[in-house]
């Protein structure tokens, strides 16, 4: 189905994650969309390209010949004063890879859904988070979200992140493959004008502009060992730092915002699920948050404390508010849908255990690695994985398990 | 500097017929007796040659400097030199000085008499059929663009010498401050334009995209500018590497959609920048250090990818190839590519010959690239879909081959046949840019 989006009127309406971005890209006003199809991610672009045929975006929509020229198109759009859109995964972000590298750099406050894919090879087509895994250093912002309303109300909260001044950095909000862009679910959509206030008038060139009226170069070489090079590279460098540390404060206080605006108060940074008097801890990170609760739920009635913590803000990494929530638990068990090879763990399990450091008490961990290539981590998954972490609290923990590698479909 | 405006003599041409002075006769005097004409072609010292008597419009001329009564001026706007026969004294100093027999007495008036250019358009040079007189008209350029802005500041880090630079500075000085540049990595940015550390070397809004997405960053800052109702030149001031190898995709993407841009390709056939490696646009058997010169091989042993005919496939809104050494024609197709960037994508080839890779004296410059047209290494064409493509300078009776490769220092390694391989390729290639402009005459007639 294809919503209406209503000017001054909140309404319930029933689409899946790709739909939603695309509504959210609408009720963002964006003024330019650049496309290239790709699985999990086609829908999306294919509603966008709808909207605009419709008259309900009134962007200029760019069918470009591949996802290297979706950035290109988008950063040139942003130099002169765009606010502009994209959704890619997989593959596509593979190809990308060159101007997105370069994107946090120039400080453009782009947004980006990643319909999140496993990577090639083995050649595959479905949900898992080694794409947007592969890109976590490169300075971009990272959210991931749980529902297909976290999908419309994150698209929508990016701009007013990537935008706001103190942080000026492109974000990608993660939707998972298959899981999210393709769960049909009721959403509310918040009305437009609601929206309009929110965002505010894009002001995304005030710092880079390339504009007659405003002569500069953009992107002079800058570094080398002699002169002011050194100085002025290390500078702005410097400068995606800050605004990185900035955006926690930025996605805190947007999504409080929203909250107070639309009544859906989702967590910025990390949420704590039935996490009081937590003995230990299972994390998450995306749709299988869902799973997750319902298998907490049951592992409280047989009485075990434990609690689940879900990353949602993944870069920046938020040490400081994880460190808190775990700082009383013994053990935790982190479940990843992607492999940080090197370390054979999961990339939230090694970034979880450096935000630990910060944490008085030793913490038993273990790393859990499920969902890869479309697999699904169910309810009784999460059993497991609380059952083992619970052992954990009386031993030390092991290699890392593969949640998946015996599923078989049945005869 | 003064504007410049001659009438050339190529006396290898010239069969001394003598239209030329009759025809200046009778627009000068309403005779056609010889005598009173204000060039005279004269038999040279050897058999069947001739010479010419003919005031040149020197830049610094001597005749002007002699005048006791100021009747001779150079005149800054056209470049001729101006004979006042109201101030004339009749002493004829002016002749003394004139090595060319550029000024002398008219017999039947008894008074010096020149060449006055017949206000800008000579008779001698329109019945020259030989083709041995030829009206210079580069002052046409200068007083055209002479008071525009030279949009890059001065003391760029280009080679001695570097072809690129004079080709930048014409080319923005043209298109003007309404622009935005896009310098990807290569000699453009190389040499300062986009500067370095804080500092830049232009004075419109310039950029580095990367080697690979120049034709799809452009887009985005075009299409946003005309959303919003602003007309603003987007050009891009590429190489033949980035263009023609890495860049291409974006390149044929960006001409498929009709991307209002205007790409111009400074072709130095090769990675100069970088240390000259080779680029699909290198030409057979070109010496570079990826093609180097050893026992089992000499040079590059594929042809060069014809990227501008290339860009003929994606029915741009316009294609032309030109060269620095005609300036003219380059002028011209520049103004016609920046009208057709106003509706569709424009694409502009210019060669450009690099002096520092190319291994030739920096003085050469413009030497060498004249050789490359006249031998028909490089073509100069241009292409609409309306009216297809047609060579804006003859193919027919090119100079030897061997004037162009033994000039430069990349072709010093070659072999007999490897010489003849490039011969047979610019055959072919003259070929088929014939066959297309007879097939676009053709059916302009058709339609016309």
């Amino acid at each position: 189905m294809s919503a209406v989006i209503q000017p001054r009127k909140a309404q319930y309406v029933v689409c899946d994650g790709n739909e939603a971005a695309a509504l959210a890209v609408a009720l963002a006003r964006v003024d330019m969309v650049a496309v290239y199809p790709i699985t999990p991610q086609s829908s999306l672009v294919e509603y966008l390209a709808k909207f605009v045929a419709d008259g309900k975006l009134a962007a200029e929509l760019v069918d470009v010949e591949g996802e290297h020229s979706v950035l290109s198109v988008l950063q040139g759009a942003a130099l002169a004063g765009a606010r502009t859109y994209t959704a890619t995964c997989g593959p596509g972000l593979a190809f990308m890879f060159e101007p997105y590298i370069r994107t946090p750099g120039l400080r453009l406050p782009l947004v980006m859904s990643i319909v999140t894919r496993d990577t090639l090879s083995p050649q595959s087509v479905w949900g898992g988070h080694q794409d947007a895994m592969s890109v976590r250093e490169a300075g971009w912002i990272q959210m991931y979200c749980e529902s297909v309303q976290e999908v419309l109300d994150t698209v929508v909260m990016a701009y007013r992140i990537a935008e706001d001044h103190n942080v000026m950095l492109p974000v990608n909000v993660c939707h998972d493959g298959n899981y999210l862009s393709y769960g049909s679910t009721r959403i509310e959509l918040p009305a437009q004008d609601a929206v309009d206030t929110f965002l505010g008038t894009p002001d995304v060139n005030w710092h880079a502009a390339l504009d007659p009226l405003r002569p500069m170069a953009i992107d002079p070489l800058t570094g080398g060992a002699g002169g002011v090079g050194p100085a002025l590279f290390v500078g702005y460098r410097k400068g995606q730092c800050a605004g990185m540390h900035n955006a926690l404060e930025a996605i805190t206080a947007t999504h409080q915002e929203w909250g107070r605006i639309t009544g859906r108060q989702h967590a910025p940074l990390i949420e704590e699920y039935r996490m009081d008097g937590a003995e230990f801890a299972i994390l998450t990170l995306g749709s299988m948050t869902g799973a997750g609760k319902d298998a907490i739920d049951e592992a409280r009635t047989r009485g075990l404390a434990v609690g689940l913590v879900k990353v949602k803000t993944y870069r920046p990494f938020p040490v400081a508010a994880l460190a808190a929530a775990l700082n009383d638990v013994k053990a935790i068990g982190v479940v990843d849908r992607s492999v940080d090879f090197g370390w054979n763990c999961g990339p939230l399990y090694r970034d979880t255990l450096s935000a630990l450091h910060h944490v008085a008490a030793p913490i038993r961990s273990q790393s859990f690695i499920g969902g890869l290539a479309g697999a699904d981590i169910t309810v009784e998954d999460f059993g497991r994985v609380i059952e083992t972490t619970s052992a954990l609290v009386r031993g030390a923990g092991g290699a890392t398990i593969w949640i998946n590698d015996k599923d078989r479909a049945p005869a | 500097m003064p504007g410049y405006s001659t009438i050339a003599f190529n006396p290898d041409l010239c069969d001394g017929c003598g239209e030329c002075m009759t025809v200046c006769a009778l627009a000068t005097t309403g005779s056609t007796a010889h005598a009173r004409a204000r060039l005279q072609i004269v038999p040279g010292d050897e058999e069947g040659r001739f010479e010419l008597a003919l005031c040149r419009q020197c830049g610094d001329p001597r005749c002007v400097a002699n005048c006791p009564a100021a009747a001779l001026t150079k005149n800054a706007t056209t470049g001729v030199i101006d004979w006042d026969g109201d101030k004339c004294v009749d002493c004829l100093l002016c002749t003394v000085g004139c090595m060319y027999g550029g000024i002398a007495l008219d017999p039947q008036a008894h008074r010096v008499a020149k060449c006055d250019m017949c206000g800008g358009d000579p008779a001698c040079t329109r019945v020259c059929a030989p083709g041995a007189l030829k009206h210079v008209t580069t002052a046409r350029i200068y007083n055209e663009v002479g008071d525009l802005e030279d949009l890059f500041v001065p003391g760029l880090s280009g080679c001695q010498g570097c072809n690129t630079e004079l080709l930048m500075r014409h080319t923005m000085r043209r298109i003007g401050p309404d622009s935005i540049v896009a310098a990807p990595p290569g000699c453009v940015p190389g040499m300062g334009a986009v500067g370095y550390n804080g500092l830049t070397g232009t004075k419109v809004p310039v950029f580095h995209p990367l080697l690979t997405n120049t034709a799809s960053m452009l887009p985005g800052i075009k299409r946003f500018y005309k959303r919003r109702g602003r007309d603003v030149t987007a050009v891009a001031l590429a190489g033949d590497g980035g263009a023609s190898d890495v860049g291409f995709q974006s390149l044929s993407g960006a001409a498929e959609r009709g991307e209002e841009i205007l790409f111009i390709v400074i072709d130095n056939e090769g990675y100069m920048n970088t240390g000259m490696q080779r680029s699909s646009c290198t030409p057979y058997g070109a010496w570079t250090t990826t093609t180097p010169v050893g026992r089992e091989s000499m040079g590059k042993t594929q042809d060069a990818k014809n990227l501008p005919l290339l860009m003929v496939a994606h029915r741009c809104a316009y294609v032309a190839t030109a060269s620095t050494a005609f300036m003219e024609d380059f002028y011209a197709k520049l103004d016609r590519a920046l009208q057709a960037s106003k509706r569709g994508f424009a694409y502009l080839h210019v060669y450009s010959p690099c002096t520092t890779g190319w291994r030739f004296p920096a003085e050469k410059n413009i030497e060498i690239a004249r050789k490359a047209v006249e031998t028909n290494f490089v073509m100069l064409w241009e292409y609409a879909p309306s009216t297809g493509l047609k060579l804006t300078r003859s193919v027919d009776e090119p100079a030897p081959l061997a004037d162009y490769l033994q000039a430069l220092g990349k072709y010093r390694h070659l072999a007999p046949e490897q010489v003849e391989h490039i011969e047979r390729h610019i055959q072919d290639d003259v070929a088929r840019i014939k066959q297309y402009s007879v097939a676009a005459a053709a059916a302009s007639a058709r339609v016309g």
